[in-house]
């Protein structure tokens, strides 16, 4: 689906997961008038967050809004910032007992909380493009299982293929209501001393593109306290983190998972 | 007709009828006898009632745009000439929505709900793709 031909799509000229996610923001356009408006801040926000990460790639790559609307349309409505990295790499994460996990060198991230929903239906024929999309049940049963809500959450690790998806998932878990997400990103609520930290490694837009790992790791790390500048807390002016938030999905919104760690 | 350098449709035996239609202009699609659903892409049961019993029918032609996007690369060579093209999920008043290309009208005059109608583009012996148009 994302990178073999798709049975006729090929015929039209369709190819692969940019366009498919385009055909979501677009919808999403329509539906709650989203735009580049809203998606310049994520893209933004999280370049300043890779611009303190020496491993990331966009590392001494700083970017304005400016950058971002002069990047050249891959396709529209999605201009270059608004599409993650391809790099070469990996990532991984341990996961083991916290008995076991409390003899180990540094102290663990414990998982609080998992949740998973997938509306599955192909892009054609999708009816939640524009939201809800699985991550509203899959955040519920996540929050449900942890027992907490989402003023406890002090910062998300969300899975970001595309600017757009960053939003609709946030928007999907209940921070902000359909349509608001371009004021409350105002202001660098994501960034580097904002009230709401959102992939704090640069995510797969700025740092890599490791799939689910990306927001996973960074989460782990961060509660780890293994961050260096980059760090929640004073070293940022944010948070010390206790809880964050990681996301996943997969296809073009066909499945996600949510996934709620905190600190030991 | 000249060489045709694009990628042809990769139909198999559920939507074989589909593009047999196609070569006569005509957008079949099957309906369920049970619930009268009316599906695409084409399935041996209905993906509503899981009924087998299907039969096919012709569209209209008729839809709207639900999503579009303008293509500024080409990720196969044989669309490098068409910069920038419109793909679009078309919403026929028959209820399917099909994948398809906007002609007719420049990229930045498409919008979604837009009334649009089908188009017909004869590639090979063998295809013709269902394009759409604005409705004239």
């Amino acid at each position: 689906m994302l990178l073999e031909r798709n049975a006729d799509d090929a015929a039209f000229g369709h190819f692969g997961a940019v366009a498919g996610y385009a055909l979501a923001a677009r919808r999403a356009m329509h539906t709650f008038l989203t735009g580049p408006e809203t998606w310049k801040s994520i893209a933004v926000g999280q370049r300043k967050w890779a611009n303190l990460n020496p491993a990331a790639t966009m590392y001494d790559h700083p970017m304005t809004f400016e950058d971002y609307y002069n990047a050249r349309w891959i396709v529209e409505p999605f201009r270059l910032f608004d599409t993650c990295l391809m790099p070469d790499g990996g990532r991984a994460v341990i996961i083991t007992s916290t008995e076991r996990a409390r003899d180990l060198r540094h102290p663990p991230a414990l998982i609080m909380g998992v949740g998973q929903h997938n509306p599955s239906s192909d892009v054609h024929q999708a009816t939640h493009l524009a939201g809800p999309t699985g991550a509203k049940k899959a955040g519920e049963m996540a929050l449900r299982m942890a027992g907490i809500t989402l003023e406890d959450i002090d910062a998300c690790e969300i899975y970001d293929c595309f600017t757009y998806t960053v939003e609709i998932t946030l928007q999907d878990y209940g921070f902000f209501r359909p349509g608001e997400g371009e004021d409350w990103l105002k202001n660098g609520t994501i960034e580097p001393g904002g009230r709401m930290p959102v992939n704090t490694s640069g995510g797969q837009l700025s740092e890599a593109y490791y799939m689910g790992l990306t927001p996973l790791s960074e989460a782990a790390m961060q509660l780890m306290g293994r961050c260096g500048k980059r760090q929640l807390g004073p070293a940022t002016d944010t948070k010390s983190p206790e809880i964050i938030l990681c996301s996943d999905n997969g296809g073009i919104l066909q499945t996600h998972s949510c996934v709620l760690l905190r600190r030991s | 007709m000249g060489e045709y350098n694009k990628p042809l449709p990769n139909f198999n035996g559920d939507s074989k009828e589909f593009w047999a239609g196609c070569k006569k202009h005509e957008l079949r699609f099957q309906k369920c006898e049970i619930c009268s659903h009316v599906r695409w892409p084409a399935s041996i049961i209905c993906p509503i009632c899981y009924s087998s019993e299907t039969k096919w029918i012709a569209a209209r032609g008729n839809g709207k745009v639900y999503s579009f996007v303008v293509y500024h690369v080409a990720y196969h060579p044989g669309f490098e000439n068409d910069l920038p093209y419109v793909v679009a999920d078309v919403e026929l008043e028959e209820g399917p929505r099909l994948l398809t290309n906007i002609v007719g009208c420049r990229p930045d005059e498409v919008k979604c709900e837009m009334a649009v109608e089908v188009t017909w583009e004869d590639i090979t012996e063998e295809f013709s793709l269902p394009k759409f148009r604005p409705y004239q």
